[in-house]
């Protein structure tokens, strides 16, 4: 193994990591922004709310990420003229908000479907006593139900957090030089196969305890009530 | 004097088990009413109805003269016909949980302070103070900061009683507030209680402590199967019970 090559190469891997980085942080925050109506029209009565919900997040979660980047990324263009008419074409064209776009889209799904399980989990009691209080619809969901149903989601919701980071090395196959894409691109130059892609591998996991660090101080600062000792 | 609560003929069914067979009740300001009864003649229920937290299939809820609204739904079922109103209402209605249901992410002081802050919008300050001092009435001055989940049951009971007292209640309803306690515990609570019943508060409880419901009520209603079985001053109701069921009642709780 060749390691003035891994060094070599290091600032090039790091500028790519840190494309990645972005991609996956900005679809992350969207997607969870997004998932909390998303969620909320899934647990509707309402027909005309939760169908909509359902369909999006079967078909999200029911198809490959790598499937929705094409249609979304080469799909777009048979739409061009439609795409140029309301002046959305130079989105569709960039194949990093074509990235992002399908990225956010994919984490909403699947954290939608966290939310609405852990919605579901909230104690009756915790609703029961806010409503007597005189809560409801949003103020109730705002004070109790959404505070207690992220602290159930958390671990659920790191995993997604770390499966959405590996999944973006998919955005190289659409021409973006994330960390994957830039592995790749080395690889075809210089041919140091085993060295570029160990480099990318240490990145990946890198990058990955870092999340799993930060989602473990979450989880102590959110549970603080849990423990009995202080 | 306008009756602070009123229930006009309330029923109520789960299912195909009518829980409720048509109550009527009249709770006047200052009056301590206990219900009794035993597991399943819907004192639970009856109470629930009161903060609307069940809605009665039938029959009308007065708080103090204003008639809540309730509608038919297209299903058939009764629903409030303003959801602003229930609020308001129970706004005005402390309810004290048999499993005390405090709100287990918050702080101590946090939980005191929920409903005044979010749902009477009263000041941080404001509510931070007379939370402070509920707390210190209940016997808790120096846990303010600490979790339910660090306190004993009793502990957590007498907080979740400076909870709905943070509101100002009108009313104070209390669910079986010690039932889920050993006696020990249970004797702190009901300490609380008592100290609420001598302030003049109109409460109305669901018990099986007969002994502090007969020295600290004002009436004293016996339920059985959905209905008002026995209803009266306490001396009457638990030394010379005119209904058969109530007497075999009191006598196996002894």
């Amino acid at each position: 193994m060749n390691f003035t090559t891994m060094l070599e190469y290091l600032p090039q891997m790091l500028d790519g990591a840190w494309l990645s980085l972005q991609i996956t942080g900005l679809s992350l925050f969207l997607g969870f922004l997004l998932a909390i109506p998303v969620s909320l029209m899934r647990l509707s009565h309402l027909a005309a709310l939760r169908l909509p919900a359902q369909l999006y997040m079967f078909y999200f979660r029911g198809t490959p990420l790598l499937v929705q980047l094409f249609l979304i990324y080469y799909g777009s263009g048979q739409f061009r003229h439609e795409l140029e008419q309301i002046g959305l074409w130079a989105f569709f064209r960039d194949a990093w908000f074509c990235a992002v776009f399908a990225l956010t889209l994919n984490a909403c799904a699947y954290t939608a479907e966290i939310f609405r399980g852990a919605i579901l989990a909230v104690p009756k009691s915790d609703i029961q006593a806010g409503k007597a209080f005189g809560m409801s619809g949003l103020l109730l969901f705002r004070r109790i139900i959404f505070p207690k149903a992220l602290r159930i989601a958390l671990p659920s919701y790191g995993n997604e957090v770390i499966f959405l980071l590996q999944a973006s090395s998919l955005v190289s196959i659409i021409t973006l030089m994330d960390l994957t894409g830039v592995a790749s691109r080395l690889v075809a130059k210089t041919f140091a196969v085993y060295e570029i892609y160990i480099l990318t591998a240490a990145i990946y996991i890198a990058i990955t305890y870092m999340l799993v660090v930060i989602f473990k101080l979450f989880e102590r600062i959110l549970n603080k009530h849990l423990r009995t000792d202080s | 004097m306008t009756a602070a609560l009123a229930l006009h003929n309330v029923r109520k069914h789960f299912d195909d088990v009518e829980v409720l067979k048509g109550i009527s009740l009249t709770a006047h300001r200052g009056d301590v009413i206990s219900l009794i009864g035993s597991s399943g003649s819907g004192k639970s229920t009856l109470l629930r109805c009161m903060n609307l937290l069940e809605i009665p299939d039938a029959g009308d809820i007065d708080l103090s003269g204003e008639r809540i609204n309730l509608r038919q739904s297209r299903g058939g079922k009764r629903v409030p016909a303003n959801q602003k109103q229930i609020d308001r209402a129970r706004a005005r209605i402390g309810m004290v949980f048999q499993s005390f249901n405090l709100w287990d992410h918050m702080t101590l002081l946090e939980n005191v302070m929920e409903a005044p802050v979010h749902v009477l919008k009263q000041t941080k300050r404001d509510a931070r103070e007379k939370a402070q001092a509920l707390l210190a009435k209940v016997g808790l001055p120096d846990a303010a900061h600490r979790y339910p989940a660090q306190l004993s049951g009793g502990q957590q009971q007498r907080v979740a009683i400076a909870r709905a007292l943070a509101i100002e209640p009108e009313i104070l309803l209390f669910d079986e507030p010690t039932s889920a306690l050993d006696p020990e515990l249970a004797s702190s609570v009901l300490l609380v209680i008592q100290e609420l019943a001598e302030e003049g508060r109109t409460m109305l409880l669901a018990t099986h402590e007969m002994g502090f419901a007969k020295e600290v009520s004002s009436e004293v209603v016996f339920l059985h199967q959905g209905k008002i079985e026995e209803q009266g001053a306490p001396e009457q109701v638990f030394d010379n019970p005119v209904s058969k069921r109530c007497h075999a009642f009191l006598q196996a709780s002894r």
